[in-house]
Parts: C-alpha cells; sequence; structure tokens
C-alpha cells in the first residue's frame, strides 16, 4: 500500500505542484489549503507523513504540530517555508518535525525527507 | 490842581486798570471785569468802550484824548453798563506814571462809582454848578470873583487861613456871610471826602483832620489837632526819620516832594499798620507857610498790584517751564528749573521733585537743586514704602502730607528719614503727588523749609498745584519720549530680528523713506540718496522684467502688491526678498505705497534643505522597512522559485516515464512559465517601490496601489498570523500625487497594524485595508487593526519623529508618512476603535495641485499637465 501523504499549504502553487511530484515518486496524496481545513478532514488518522507549510493565516504549521502532538497523533512532519528565518527550523525541529525546508529546495532532498519521515513512523 | 484832585477821586473805591502811554488798555482788574461782564480778552485795547453809555462815549474818548496829550492826569464821569446792563455814573480817574526822566511809561486808572453821589449831590450840583464843586474841592486858594468885583466864592483854603481875601485889584472881600455859606460847605464836602485829609502847620502840627482820616486812624479830631503829624500816623521805627525828612521839605519848600506821591507805612491808634500813600501840598499863602496833607489807604490797591505781579510771575514762570518741555528739554533741566523757579516765587524754601518708578517701585531721577547732593543721593532707588518719606505716605495714599516740623512729629520719631532731614538743617517738609491725566502717581514734589511750617497758604497751594501739573505734563512726556525711543528701537530691533525692512514710497515723487533693516537688506550705506535707479540697481537681472512690470502697475492701478523678487549683491550672492506693499492715498489723493520687504533667503535655503532632508528622510524609512521586508521579498520570490523547481522536476518525470505523461508534461511546463511569470512580477513591483527616484505626480488608483502593498507584504503579514481584509472602493477616483510614495505610506500602515497584533492572542488578528471617498473631493484610505489600540492623548504623539511603543522600532515611519500626506496636500491621523485597536487614515484630494516642497519644477509641470489630459477628457 502506498503511503499517504497530506499537503498543506495556503499557496495555490504548491498545492499544485508539489502533489504531482509526490506521486510521480508513488505516493498517495492529499493538498489542504489551510491547517484547519486538513483538521476537519477525514485524512488525518490515514497521514503517513505531513508536509506542512509554517506561515499561513489562522492557524500556522507549528500551530498544527502542537494541536496533533496535544490530541495524541504523532504524525512525521516535513515542514516547508519560503521564510528563510533561522530560527524557525530548530525551533519546530525541537518540537519533534522530521525536517524543516526553505523552499525552493530540490526533489532529492525533498525525497530524502519524506523517507525519513516513513521510517520514523 | 487837577493832579491833587485825581489824588483824592484815585481813592475812592473804584475798578482798576492801567493803559500803554498811547492809551491802549492792558490791563483791567477782577473787578472791572467783574463788575461789566466783560471777558478780559474783550476789554483790552479798545474793547472797554462798549460798556460805556453811548451818549457819554464821544465826550470821554475827547477827554482820555486830551488826557493822553497832556501828559497829566485827568478824570471824567460817564456811565458805565453794569454786567446786569444798568448803568451807573462812574467817575474814571487816570494819573500818569513817569520814569525818572519824566516821561510817561503808563496810565494808572480807577473807576469809582458815583452814581449815588451824583443823586444826593444832584440838588448841589443844580445850584452851583459841577465846575464850582469841583474847584471847592481843591487843596489851594481859590477865590471867584463877580466881574463887579465881589467875591462869589471863597474855597476852604481860604477860610482856614484866615487871609483876608482880595479881588484882582487887591479889594477886600471880607463877606461874613458868603464866608461862612462857603466854610459850611467846604466842611461838608472835606468831611464827604474818602481819602484821609490833614492840614498841618509848618512845625509839621496838625490844624485840621477830617472825617474820613478820623476812621482811618481810630483817633478823633480833638485828640490829634496840635500834634505832630508824624507821631500820629507814622509807626515808630520810622517816626524820626519821617520827622526829619518832612521837616526838612516843610523848612526849605522842596517842591520835588511838594505835589508828589510817596508811599509810605502809616500805623493806627490801635498800632496796626497799613500801606498809605501820602501826598503834601503847600498852601500858597502868604505869612507861616502850611500844607495840606493827603493820605489814602493803599492797602487794596497794594494787594490787587501784590495779586497782579504774582499772577504774572507764576505766569512767566509757567511760560518758561512749558517752553522748556515744548522744545524738548530733558527732564532733569526742566525739574531743575521748575525748582529754581518755587524757590524764587516762595522765597526761604528748597524744593524736590522725585519721579516714581512704579516697576520697583521705587524713586529715580529725583532731584533737589538747591540741596546738597548728600541729601538728594540716599532718596535715589529708594523704595516707595509708607515708612520710606513723607513722599512714600503722599505717593501712596494720593493725598497731600505736611510735616509741620519733622523734629516734633511724633510720626517720624522711629524713621531714619527724621534724622536725615534734621542733619541737613530742614524742619518742615510737604510733600506732594504729582498725578498724570490719569491719576496714576507720577512722583512727588516736595518743599522743605529751615524753620517749622504749617499749612501752606491759599497762595503757596496755588503754586504748588500749578508746578505739580507742570512736573506731570514734563515727566509724562519725558515718560513718553522713552517709551517711543523704546518702542523705535524694538521695532529696529524686530526688523533686525525678522530681516524685515520697511518702506514708503511716494509714486508721483519718488520719494522713498527706508528702514535702517531695509538698508541692511539691499546693503546700501544709508547716507546714499535713495533712487529707483539705485534700488533696481540690486534687482537679479532675471527678476528686472517683472520688477519693471510691478513698478508701471504700481504707477498706473495704486493696487496692493506682494511678491518675491531676488537681489544680486555686489559679491555675486543672491538674495531671496518677499516684499508687500499697501497702496494709500493721502488727503490730497496722491498715491503712496507703504509696505515691508523680508529677506527670505535664509528660510528659502531652510525649505530646500528640509525638502532634501525629508527625501533623505524617506529614504532611509525604505531602507528600514526593506529591512523588514527581506523576508517577505524573500517569501515573495521563492514561492515561484520553488513552484518552478518542483514543476520542472515532476515535468522531467512524467516525460522520462514509459510512456511519457505528456500531458501531465505540459501542464506542468505551463504552471513552471506561470510560476516564472509570477517570479518576475514580483521582482518588478520591488523594483518600483524601492527605485530611488525623485517624487513624481501622476495619476494614481489608489485601490491598485493598495494592492500591489498587500501583494508585496501578504507573506509577512501572514507569518504575524494577520487575517487581512480588503474593503476597497469600486467607484474610487483617481488621485494624483507619488505613487511610491503612497504605497510607502500603506506599506507603512500595514506594518504598523501588524506590529500593534503582535501580542493578541485572545481574538483575531484582524487588521482592514479599506478605501473610500471621503469628504468633498477626498479620497480616503483607512487601516483598521485589533490590536492594542492608541491613547487619546497618544494620538497626537503617534506621528512626532523618533516617538514609538515598539521596542525595535526607531519611531520615524509614521512621522515620514505624514510628511509625505502633507506634501499631498493632504491629511494623515489615527484614532482609537470603538472596540480593540485602532484605526491609521489618511485622505487626500483629488487634484492637489502636485506635490509641493523640494520636488521642484518637474512634479508641478507633470501635474499641470496631468490636469490639462483630465480637462481634456483623457483620463
Amino acid at each position: 500500500m502506498r503511503s499517504f501523504v497530506s499537503v498543506v499549504d495556503d499557496d495555490e502553487s504548491v498545492r499544485e505542484s508539489l502533489p504531482d511530484l509526490l506521486r510521480e515518486f508513488g505516493f498517495a496524496v492529499r493538498a489542504f489549503s489551510s491547517a484547519e481545513e486538513f483538521l476537519a478532514s477525514d485524512c488525518v488518522g490515514q497521514t503517513s507523513c505531513l508536509v506542512l507549510d509554517v506561515a499561513m493565516p489562522g492557524m500556522t504549521g507549528p500551530d498544527l504540530q502542537r494541536e496533533l502532538r496535544r490530541g495524541g497523533r504523532e504524525i512525521p512532519i516535513v515542514f516547508i517555508t519560503a521564510h528563510r528565518d533561522e530560527t524557525v527550523r530548530p525551533r519546530v525541529l525541537e518540537h519533534g518535525a522530521v525536517e524543516c525546508l526553505f523552499k525552493p529546495f530540490s526533489e532529492t532532498a525533498l525525497l530524502e525527507a519524506l523517507n525519513a519521515a516513513l521510517r520514523a513512523a | 490842581m487837577e493832579n491833587e484832585l485825581s489824588h483824592v477821586v484815585d481813592a475812592l473805591p473804584g475798578l482798576v486798570w492801567t493803559a500803554l502811554p498811547d492809551g491802549h488798555v492792558d490791563f483791567l482788574n477782577g473787578r472791572w471785569c467783574e463788575y461789566t461782564g466783560l471777558g478780559v480778552g474783550d476789554a483790552y485795547g479798545h474793547g472797554w468802550q462798549t460798556a460805556i453809555h453811548p451818549e457819554d462815549l464821544p465826550e470821554l474818548l475827547e477827554r482820555w484824548r486830551s488826557i493822553l496829550a497832556s501828559g497829566e492826569s485827568g478824570e471824567i464821569e460817564a456811565r458805565l453798563r453794569r454786567f446786569d446792563g444798568e448803568y451807573r455814573w462812574f467817575l474814571f480817574r487816570t494819573c500818569p506814571l513817569t520814569d525818572a526822566s519824566g516821561q510817561v511809561v503808563k496810565w494808572c486808572g480807577v473807576n469809582t462809582d458815583v452814581d449815588d453821589r451824583r443823586r444826593t449831590d444832584e440838588a448841589l450840583r443844580a445850584r452851583e454848578g459841577r465846575f464850582r464843586s469841583i474847584v471847592d474841592a481843591l487843596p489851594a486858594l481859590v477865590t471867584i470873583m463877580t466881574p463887579t468885583g465881589e467875591l462869589e466864592l471863597a474855597n476852604r483854603q481860604v477860610l482856614m487861613r484866615g487871609f483876608p481875601l482880595r479881588d484882582t485889584e487887591g479889594r477886600s472881600a471880607q463877606n461874613d456871610a458868603a464866608l461862612k455859606r462857603s466854610e459850611a460847605r467846604e466842611a461838608a464836602i472835606l468831611d464827604a471826602a474818602l481819602d484821609c485829609v490833614a492840614t498841618i502847620d509848618h512845625e509839621g502840627r496838625i490844624t485840621e483832620f477830617n472825617a474820613a482820616a478820623e476812621r482811618t486812624f481810630g483817633y478823633r479830631r480833638d485828640e490829634v489837632i496840635g500834634e505832630q503829624l508824624a507821631d500820629v500816623i507814622v509807626p515808630p521805627p520810622l517816626r524820626e526819620e519821617y520827622r526829619r525828612t518832612l521837616g526838612r521839605y516843610l523848612a526849605a519848600g522842596d517842591t520835588r516832594v511838594l505835589g508828589r506821591r510817596v508811599e509810605m507805612m502809616a500805623v493806627r491808634a490801635d498800632g496796626s499798620e497799613f500801606p498809605a500813600e501820602l501826598a503834601i501840598t503847600r498852601i500858597a499863602l502868604d505869612g507861616p507857610p502850611s500844607f495840606t496833607a493827603y493820605l489814602r489807604d493803599i492797602t487794596e490797591h497794594k494787594r490787587s498790584i501784590d495779586e497782579r505781579e504774582w499772577a504774572e510771575t507764576r505766569l512767566a514762570g509757567e511760560k518758561q517751564l512749558l517752553e522748556m518741555i515744548a522744545s524738548g528739554r530733558s527732564l532733569p533741566d526742566v525739574l531743575n528749573a521748575l525748582c529754581s523757579f518755587v524757590e524764587r516765587a516762595a522765597p526761604d524754601c528748597h524744593c524736590g521733585v522725585y519721579p516714581i518708578d512704579w516697576s520697583g517701585p521705587t524713586f529715580q531721577n529725583g532731584m533737589a537743586p538747591s540741596l546738597p547732593a548728600s541729601y538728594t543721593a540716599p532718596i535715589e532707588g529708594l523704595p516707595v514704602r509708607c515708612e520710606t518719606a513723607p513722599c512714600g505716605i503722599a505717593a501712596h495714599l494720593k493725598t497731600q502730607v505736611i510735616v509741620e516740623d519733622i523734629e516734633s512729629d511724633p510720626r517720624w520719631h522711629a524713621s531714619p528719614y527724621r534724622a536725615h532731614v534734621l542733619a541737613h538743617g530742614l524742619r518742615s517738609v510737604w510733600s506732594t503727588p504729582i498725578y498724570s491725566l490719569e491719576g496714576r502717581v507720577l512722583g512727588t514734589f516736595c518743599i522743605y523749609q529751615r524753620k517749622p511750617a504749617t499749612n501752606p497758604s491759599p497762595r503757596q497751594q496755588d503754586l504748588i498745584a500749578q508746578v505739580t501739573h507742570i512736573a506731570s505734563i514734563a515727566i509724562e512726556r519725558a515718560m513718553g519720549e522713552a517709551a517711543l525711543r523704546r518702542s523705535e528701537a524694538f521695532l529696529a530691533e524686530a526688523q533686525r530680528l525678522s530681516s524685515i525692512g520697511s518702506f514708503s514710497w511716494r509714486a508721483g515723487t519718488d520719494d522713498i523713506t527706508w528702514s535702517e533693516q531695509l538698508y541692511r537688506i539691499y546693503e546700501f550705506d544709508q547716507a546714499v540718496p535713495l533712487t529707483r535707479e539705485l534700488i533696481g540697481s540690486r534687482v537679479h537681472p532675471e527678476d528686472i522684467p517683472s520688477a519693471d512690470e510691478w513698478i508701471d502697475w504700481a504707477l498706473n492701478d495704486g493696487r496692493d502688491f506682494e511678491d518675491d523678487y531676488r537681489l544680486q549683491m555686489p559679491d555675486g550672492s543672491v538674495k531671496h526678498v518677499h516684499f508687500v506693499a499697501h497702496a494709500t492715498r493721502d488727503r490730497d489723493g496722491r498715491l503712496e505705497y507703504i509696505g515691508a520687504v523680508q529677506d527670505v533667503t535664509e528660510r528659502r535655503h531652510s525649505e530646500e534643505a528640509l525638502g532634501k532632508a525629508r527625501a533623505e528622510l524617506a529614504q532611509v524609512a525604505r531602507a528600514m522597512s526593506l529591512g523588514v521586508l527581506t523576508a517577505s521579498i524573500a517569501h515573495e520570490v521563492n514561492q515561484p522559485l520553488s513552484g518552478i523547481i518542483t514543476n520542472a522536476s515532476t515535468c522531467l518525470r512524467m516525460l522520462a516515464a514509459d510512456p511519457p505523461n505528456v500531458n501531465g508534461a505540459r501542464e506542468t511546463a505551463r504552471r513552471t512559465i506561470r510560476d516564472g511569470n509570477r517570479a518576475s512580477d514580483v521582482i518588478t513591483r520591488l523594483r518600483a517601490l524601492f527605485a530611488k527616484k525623485g517624487a513624481a505626480t501622476e495619476w494614481v488608483d489608489l485601490n491598485e496601489a493598495a494592492r500591489e502593498v498587500i501583494a508585496l507584504s501578504r507573506s509577512d503579514l501572514q507569518r504575524s498570523r494577520v487575517i487581512l481584509r480588503t474593503e476597497l472602493a469600486d467607484d474610487l477616483p483617481l488621485v494624483t500625487g507619488d505613487r511610491v510614495q503612497l504605497q510607502q505610506v500603506i506599506l507603512n500602515l500595514l506594518l504598523n497594524a501588524s506590529d500593534a497584533m503582535s501580542g493578541v492572542d485572545d481574538r483575531p488578528r484582524q487588521l482592514v485595508i479599506r478605501t473610500e471617498r471621503g469628504e468633498g473631493d477626498d479620497v480616503r484610505l483607512s487601516v483598521r487593526d485589533a490590536g492594542v489600540g492608541v491613547a487619546p492623548e497618544g494620538v497626537d504623539k503617534l506621528f512626532e519623529a523618533f516617538y514609538t511603543t515598539k521596542s525595535g522600532g526607531m519611531g520615524i515611519g509614521l512621522s515620514v508618512s505624514r510628511s509625505i500626506i502633507d506634501s499631498h496636500h493632504g491629511r494623515l491621523w489615527a484614532a482609537p476603535n470603538d472596540g480593540p485597536g485602532a484605526t491609521v487614515s489618511f485622505s487626500i484630494p483629488r487634484r492637489p495641485g502636485g506635490v509641493t516642497a523640494a520636488h521642484g519644477l518637474g512634479a508641478i509641470r507633470t501635474c499641470a499637465a496631468a490636469n490639462a489630459a483630465h480637462v481634456t477628457g483623457s483620463p
């Protein structure tokens, strides 16, 4: 069975391009435009890996990370962000994220992070 | 004889007057004027004639002319009109006053009311005639014979002496009946006379003493007959000398004395003395000489003369002092003369004047010229207090203070002033306030005497009132002049400080007047005569045409003007001046311009520097924002880059599949292009935003400008978890302005709003950006946050440079924003929301006429072009 990856990003181009690439890698993928949409969906339980944007209107990526941990749902998370803010990466890693990638990232870096996440799962 | 008669008549109560040798009346006493109701001014010269009964006037004038021609005393009766219109008979008497050479220098006259006498004597005069009665009263031997040689009348002198009367042919004229009749009549006349008449024998013994003499001296006739005249009427200290002199005269028959009037002091039975005029005539008869003494109490006469002299003295003094004031003599000079005048007019006193400077209050510039400096020096600068001195009380209580004797006056026992006064030999001090016209106390006037002195006499009070009045004029004038000098100095200083010069120009005559400062601005020597050509030589060559135009307008239109022009100075430097000229016309309608010229060179330079500084500050603020925006920029660029790379990778994989997924690859390639364009747009916007260029005026759609800013800052706002809502009006008109600068302001407001909500966790961090039509022609943009808000008292401070509520802020953003909006003729303001947070808004007019200040002609031209385009229908 293919691993299920959920992508949460408010940027439409990411929601369009990233799932296509992940499907090329062989993952089952679903994209959400906000953390709230993801939490409200029925995909939370089957998600093996979460590719999560850091900065979003409303609930942010780290907010969702805290929310999942509080709910006892330890989904491995790969953060992606266009903000090259060096303080973000250690913070999210400290809270259990598998990786934090700065956009634009290479497909290799993405693939390595996903594999690491799936191993953690 | 006439002379003698005039003496008798002179003594009667009357109205007094004097005339110049040519008969021109130059003085009439108060009673004369009171009686006739004529004013002094009306009666002088020939005006007195209007008070004479018209029927009597020709004769009176005829008589007056003959008296003047004769140079001797004379008299006439005429009716004089009383103030109520009733005519009464008066005796007009005059006698000449001569100098040593016998030349007439003055005529003295007395008018005596003889109306009652005329009535009582009417019967007598009707019987004997006017001439006879006068002759009868003459103090000389007079006989009148009938043509047949009979004695018609023998006057009293003849009868008293008992001389045998002879006619011209030597016949005896003894006629008992006639004599008796004459004697009785003469005795009655003598007794009716108001003058004192006494006759004396050659040894000076009294042989007759009339009723008037009895009344005047308080002796009965029988008490003094046979006594020495000197012992009776002359005060004891003068008696011996008088007796000697009289004896000599009587013995020698000195005619220089006889018949002349001599002033002397006389004494009454009760010892009281009075001034008198004495004339002694010799009774020219054979045998031992005898004399008639006529004596008149001249107390009233002396008093009237004294009063006249006093009035003249005061008038002369007043005239002199007022002339000094009017001629601009210094206050010390005037006060000095004033003190000297009083000291001359009221001997045995010292005077002081002490002006008060109420800013202290202290006595300042006081003086007492006849007292030593040791007296006045300690008073200088002394505080004006009640306990200071009598002058202090006078000034404070606005009342005259009389210290009769400072040695014994208990009020001053404890005062150091007492010792000071006594040490200078002074005892009495009278201090009087000097009032201004409005009743303010300007100082005090002091009279000191070296002996105790009771209250001032009416005459002294008059004098004090007069000199304090003059002193007040002098002090007020000096104060006025000082104030004027100060005011002029202030004006000159104000002109210097503000670099404003003033001028007047009479257009018709080219009469030009400049203030000192204007000479300084133009750098002309004040000695150089001003001409239009000279002034024109300073005008900057490029401004000469407009200056010439201005002068033409001024000469032809007579309107007010205001303009700027430049001056080119000899060293080549350029000055900017602003001038305002106001046209006025004098009473004759002649045109005169009054105006001011301000040197605005420094202001112009400051404005330019300010504009430059503002532009630089805006640049700094942009740089600051740039730092803040780096992450946002990176985000904006990285997002499409990320899309490009992802799509490209996907595309490659789809093409490499077997079979290749061409449709998928095409779709990803399309997305790659889209994201590439998106990145390119970001760069374009950034370049527009951060390119350093001067303000440019163009048509700006605020909605579009706001959208672009939102696009650039969206990621930053998202990172701050800000929920942005836009409420952009659909029908928003375009505005003219600098697009980049306005976007700078919008960006600043957004970032500020975002920062204001950074600590908010209990409510959505909602930010609303709204555009709408404002009041009138304005377009408004507001940014509403739900942040910490702003206290009403902090609203104004928000816009001050370097005021900030943020730990990392510099407080420049809003200050710069406001200056940008100001330069768009708009308004930027903040207000607390009803709920949480604050709203910051700006409004700018649709057509503000371009961006002002340092942005120069280019911007204005752009704006003008834009306006022209607008007018012609092009958007």
